[in-house]
């Protein structure tokens, strides 16, 4: 009784503000668009039925799967070393260096994505750098590319994967790593077979969440991609807001959230199949 | 033939000293132990041998070779851990086979090693079970299968037993202790346990401050300590303190005038008394003979131990066997104490 009373207020939040719209959401994107006349009342696939069946969304969706797998990836290789020395620092400066490894945070957006549309632009400090120590001849693109999207969320989503990874290996006895180099491991076997499986819950939250992010990511694709660059996130807005076709972007809202929910749950039954064997 | 020299062996944490000039010789198939109080560098020296803990200075050598730079995976020391350190996410045979496959053992032989490795411990039944599913005791013969399974050079305990409960820790023991003997395996163990050092040792080495204070036999240590350090620290010592006035003559600072070694330099000194070594209603002729007040005593089993007021400064711990018609006196009782001249230690105090 008294758990139900603590779980009220929350429960109340989510219902309001987050199931009854989804609900909403999915109604609408069953409803038919007639140009002119909004939206029309129907139960209809069609919209479901365009979305996969148009090479340019079935696209975008590729692309943005694509980037938000790259992210998680590279989030993975930079973040680990960095939660490991974070985890196993005997330094009295802990605190102040976790807050180091989140202060890109404190900065909102778009705010970070337009430090990096400077950093990037053809004049930008980027390819000022390289021209001037006569790396390169002419500017290289850097702007309006994948990558500048890719570089972007990343310096977004690490902070997340490295927070998650610090605090599991901080959970591992530091004892079992140097037995694995008592038994003759070299350090790269340790990690395979030690560090590795043991620090699996934390790669698989960090990589979760930052796969989430980086499917949904929407400032940073929109002002480091341009407008050619289209992801899932800015597409749900454009058919909300430019073309005023609610039922269409309700459904790719709704195929976005699927997609995510999906190979999220997948990751997590593969992996949790694999550590218990 | 796996003999391990230390020498010179040194390590500083910035001014803080943790091991100071350490040098041991320690012969094919010896069971040494490191014994002393928490922070007197056994520990850290074990971790040196292991390869965990760089040397600031002085060099390691096993089996003639110079190992002081080698990388931990490549010396070929078994290593049980204090909290066993086993890994969690392996079965008991994967965790006792893994030194071996790092070794690139064949899947067949390794198995059949880890195995027998297994069989040592008589753990062979519990092969595919995972450590969290096993008993403290059982977790400890893990780890010490795990070592032995890679046929280790020098075998390496950090206070393999202090997790365990009092009853099994005596059982442990005499088990290591006969594997030990049966594999010839040289092998250093730390313990700040003085039972534990007394019953598995062939040669102990009691440290201090990061200093070997002495090195030596079980008998060495307790009936020749080197130092005061040494003669509280294995066994129980009382020390009075006092005056050498003259060859064989020491005065406590309570005013006590007693029979010595007649060894003994002149100067300040204290005078150690093992518990045993006093006597009750000693025969009169005997070289020390004092009377007292039985000021507190504790029924220990084997031994009766009385605390005896000599004078106002001193007092002194004696332990009178239990033995059949032991008239034992009550608290409040007058009683005569006495003991040979050579049976109390004298060490010089600056």
């Amino acid at each position: 009784m008294r758990a139900g009373a603590l779980l009220l207020p929350a429960t109340l939040v989510v219902v309001a503000g987050l199931l009854l719209p989804l609900l909403l959401l999915f109604r609408y994107s069953l409803n038919a668009f007639v140009p002119g006349q909004f939206m029309v009342e129907a139960v209809t696939a069609a919209n479901y039925v365009k979305f996969f069946t148009d090479p340019f969304y079935l696209a975008v969706l590729w692309r943005t799967l694509r980037v938000a797998a790259l992210v998680t990836v590279i989030c993975l290789i930079l973040g680990f070393p960095l939660a490991y020395v974070l985890a196993r620092t005997q330094s009295r400066h802990k605190n102040l260096l976790i807050i180091a490894v989140v202060l890109p945070l404190f900065v909102g957006n778009a705010v970070r994505a337009a430090g990096w549309m400077v950093a990037f632009g053809a004049k930008g400090a980027v390819n000022a750098s390289l021209l001037g120590l006569g790396l390169i001849t002419r500017p290289i693109d850097i702007m309006y590319t994948e990558t500048a999207v890719v570089i972007g969320i990343v310096a977004v989503n690490l902070p997340f994967m490295v927070l998650s990874l610090q605090s599991v290996i901080e959970g591992i006895d530091r004892a079992v790593e140097e037995a694995a180099f008592n038994l003759g491991a070299p350090p790269g076997a340790m990690l395979r077979r030690v560090l590795l499986p043991l620090a699996m819950p934390g790669v698989l939250a960090g990589s979760i969440l930052t796969f989430i992010l980086g499917m949904n990511a929407y400032a940073t694709p929109v002002l480091l991609g341009g407008p050619r660059f289209q992801t899932m996130g800015p597409l749900v807005y454009g058919q909300f807001i430019e073309q005023n076709n609610w039922p269409f972007g309700g459904a790719i809202a709704f195929v976005l959230m699927a997609v995510t929910l999906l190979l999220t749950t997948l990751a997590n039954l593969v992996v949790q199949r694999r550590m218990r064997r | 033939m796996a003999r391990l020299e230390l020498e010179s062996l040194s390590r500083h944490y910035g001014a803080t000293v943790a091991v100071r000039d350490v040098t041991l010789d320690i012969p094919d198939g010896e069971f040494l132990v490191l014994l002393g109080p928490s922070g007197c560098g056994k520990t850290t020296t074990l971790r040196m041998v292991a390869g965990f803990v760089e040397p600031s200075g002085g060099s390691i050598r096993l089996r003639g070779e110079d190992i002081t730079r080698r990388p931990p995976w490549r010396r070929n020391t078994g290593m049980v851990f204090q909290n066993y350190a086993l890994f969690p996410h392996m079965t008991v045979a994967e965790n006792t086979g893994f030194g071996l496959e790092m070794r690139k053992v064949p899947k067949a032989e390794r198995e059949a090693q880890a195995r027998e490795a297994l069989r040592m411990v008589r753990l062979e039944a519990l092969a595919d079970r995972l450590p969290r599913q096993l008993s403290g005791g059982q977790q400890q013969r893990v780890a010490l299968a795990r070592a032995l399974a890679i046929r280790p050079d020098v075998l390496l305990l950090d206070e393999p037993l202090s997790n365990l409960d009092a009853k099994l820790r005596e059982e442990v023991r005499i088990e290591i202790r006969e594997l030990q003997r049966r594999l010839g395996l040289t092998t250093i163990m730390v313990t700040h346990d003085q039972e534990e050092a007394l019953t598995m040792a062939d040669r102990l080495v009691v440290m201090a401050e990061g200093a070997i204070r002495q090195v030596g036999t079980q008998r060495d240590l307790y009936e020749r300590p080197a130092d005061r350090f040494v003669a509280g620290f294995v066994g129980r010592s009382t020390f009075l303190s006092g005056t050498v006035e003259a060859p064989g003559r020491f005065r406590t600072t309570g005013g006590l005038a007693l029979a010595c070694d007649p060894g003994a330099p002149p100067g300040r000194a204290v005078l150690a008394l093992r518990p045993e070594a006093i006597g009750l209603d000693p025969p009169p002729h005997a070289d020390n003979r004092l009377g007292g007040e039985v000021e507190l005593l504790s029924y220990l089993g084997p031994v009766l131990e009385m605390h005896v007021r000599l004078s106002p400064e001193d007092r002194v711990v004696v332990h009178l066997a239990n033995r059949a018609g032991l008239a034992a006196p009550r608290i409040g009782d007058r009683v005569a104490l006495g003991w040979p001249a050579g049976a109390g230690m004298v060490f010089a105090e600056p």
